[in-house]
């Protein structure tokens, strides 16, 4: 097999790690998993119309993003409902555009699942732009936009303009996801972005190095997900996912500290000293 | 009009699917006033995709037969863990969901992506069927609903109280966590009755859109209940005929089970312009007043 899925692997992997980092931070998983369905629709019509998929899901998720900030914002309305109903039309509107086109099972599991082994060297160029300017935005504005998660209260204070920036980490969210739905698919891709953050959380308490630690993890998880794929024969955007999973699962049980056997051996050290 | 909304019924494959979607619809909808008072949308999200290798294992194991056992199976197991993974703290509950989510749903595809018919098999579990249902098929769904119905008409005042007053409900001797248990289990039990007829990807909507729809229309919890019960039958009928109407007489062929969930969005659409404009009516009568008091 040739390198571009392995390259697009470690480039989707640390895109994602780098972002999933502030969607850990911020409890933004249930958005992010809107956006991987919301943005589907773009993708077909994209297709449809015939211009590149990567800027018309991009555009398309734009569209979301403001559809999911305005909806949230209604009286009654809570973001976790307003988050349901756009992923459900975004999702249908897919389905329903793709079922009027011939080849629709074909197409639609390759949008579902992924398709990582048919990457071309121009998506790679594609994905490291991405990257770089996930990179330069994160590593301009990274300080404010950690201070938002933490203490929103905080950054109006300091006269930051709290709205936009969330906005803008939206809409890098929504960047990340399209760039890497192609590889790894619509409905696995949330779990990109989110295991390899989750899993540094469990290691890291400090931001610095928990983005270093989420990016590895889902270089890692490409990397090893892809192997096994073509091992086993079998689908390789699911076998990444799971290797992320995998990653996670370890992390829970033995992460100093916070994994289930650091807190299971602390807890007798906190009994009376007689119990022991 | 008649003829759109009456005429694709008569014949019996598509009266079949009729009777599910209503009866998917209208269960669906109640459980969905709960799903978003007590903002599940996510937990319920999670569990129409852990529900997926189920399917998968259940069809390997016993074709179609098998594909509601495994489902059940499944939903139980996912139910149970996403109760109890609610409780961990380091990590965020939405997290974990995420990760349970996708990975359940990675080995579902994996298991698939084995067979010869990878794609045709994919398709069909995750959008489901609903123009082959057959009778059986219909009496599980109703059997399940009226499980379903049944545990809500028995826990629905416990819920309510846990959902606005969590505290107050452990204060007054309830299990939060059983109650809990017990709505994650009614969710999944709508996952697994909708399946085979809509798949496992589209269950979501039901599960939610008519809830939210329904809220923006009333505070009441029993208009809501109805409202809801309203639109997700009206969404189930409405979507049929617009799928047979352009597939047939369009020759623009539509999958049911999408154009279900796009009328379901579309009542929603009407229900969040009816709301804001009674809402912005209440204020314009809300400011009058105030200016009349004002006005010496």
């Amino acid at each position: 097999m040739s390198a571009e899925p392995y390259v697009e692997a470690l480039l989707v992997g640390a895109l994602c790690g780098v972002v999933g980092v502030h969607v850990v931070l911020r409890r933004l998983s249930f958005f992010t998993m809107a956006m991987t369905h919301a943005t589907f629709p773009g993708v077909v019509l994209a297709a449809i119309v015939g211009i590149d998929l990567l800027l018309g899901s991009g555009l398309f998720g734009v569209l979301v993003v403001l559809g999911v900030t305005w909806l949230s914002s209604r009286p009654r309305s809570d973001p976790s409902a307003a988050v349901g109903v756009v992923l459900s039309a975004g999702f249908a509107l897919g389905v329903a555009l793709l079922s009027a086109q011939a080849g629709f099972t074909r197409d639609l599991s390759a949008y579902l699942v992924g398709s990582i082994l048919t990457v071309r060297t121009g998506d790679l160029v594609k994905t490291a732009v991405v990257l770089a300017v996930v990179l330069a935005v994160l590593a301009a504005v990274g300080k404010e936009l950690v201070l938002g998660a933490f203490d929103r209260g905080g950054l109006v204070a300091l006269g930051y303009p709290a709205r936009r920036l969330d906005l803008l980490l939206l809409l890098l969210i929504e960047l990340t996801v399209v760039t890497s739905v192609p590889a790894v698919g619509t409905i696995l891709a949330v779990a990109l972005v989110v295991a390899p953050a989750a899993t540094a959380r469990l290691w890291c308490d400090r931001v610095g190095p928990m983005t270093a630690v989420a990016a590895g993890v889902g270089m890692a998880s490409g990397l090893v997900g892809l192997a096994v794929s073509q091992v086993a024969a079998v689908a390789a955007g699911a076998a990444i996912v799971l290797a992320a999973c995998g990653f996670f699962v370890v992390s829970v049980l033995v992460a100093p500290r916070h994994g289930a056997l650091a807190r299971f051996r602390a807890r007798p050290a906190a009994a009376p000293a007689g119990v022991a | 009009m008649v003829r759109l909304l009456v005429e694709p019924f008569e014949s019996p494959f598509m009266a079949r699917a009729l009777v599910e979607a209503l009866l998917l619809g209208v269960v669906g909808a109640v459980v969905s006033v709960f799903v978003v008072l007590r903002r599940l949308a996510f937990v319920s999200d999670a569990l129409t995709h852990t529900v997926f290798p189920g399917v998968v294992i259940g069809y390997l194991v016993a074709e179609t037969d098998g594909i509601v056992w495994g489902a059940l199976a499944f939903a139980v197991l996912s139910a149970v863990l996403l109760t109890l993974l609610a409780v961990n703290a380091r990590v965020t509950e939405d997290a974990t969901l995420a990760i349970l989510l996708t990975g359940f749903f990675a080995v579902g595809v994996i298991l698939v992506s084995r067979r010869s018919s990878y794609t045709a098999d994919l398709t069909a579990f995750l959008f489901g069927r609903i123009l082959t249902v057959d009778r059986q098929q219909i009496i599980l769904t109703a059997v399940i609903g009226a499980v379903v119905l049944l545990t809500l008409a028995l826990l629905g005042k416990e819920l309510v109280l846990r959902a606005f007053d969590p505290d107050g409900a452990a204060a007054r001797g309830y299990r939060v966590l059983a109650l809990d248990l017990a709505l994650n289990l009614v969710v999944a039990l709508v996952v697994v009755a909708s399946v085979r007829a809509v798949g496992t990807v589209l269950v979501i909507a039901l599960l939610v859109v008519p809830g939210a729809a329904a809220r923006l229309l009333s505070d009441r919890l029993a208009v809501i209940v109805v409202l809801a019960a309203a639109i997700g039958a009206l969404g189930g009928w409405l979507g049929l005929a617009a799928s047979y109407e352009a597939s047939v007489n369009h020759g623009l062929r539509l999958a049911s089970g999408a154009t279900v969930v796009l009328a379901l969005v579309a009542l929603y659409a009407v229900a969040a312009a009816v709301g804001a404009v009674r809402s912005s009516g209440r204020l314009a009568f809300a400011s009058g007043g105030l200016s009349s008091e004002r006005a010496p």
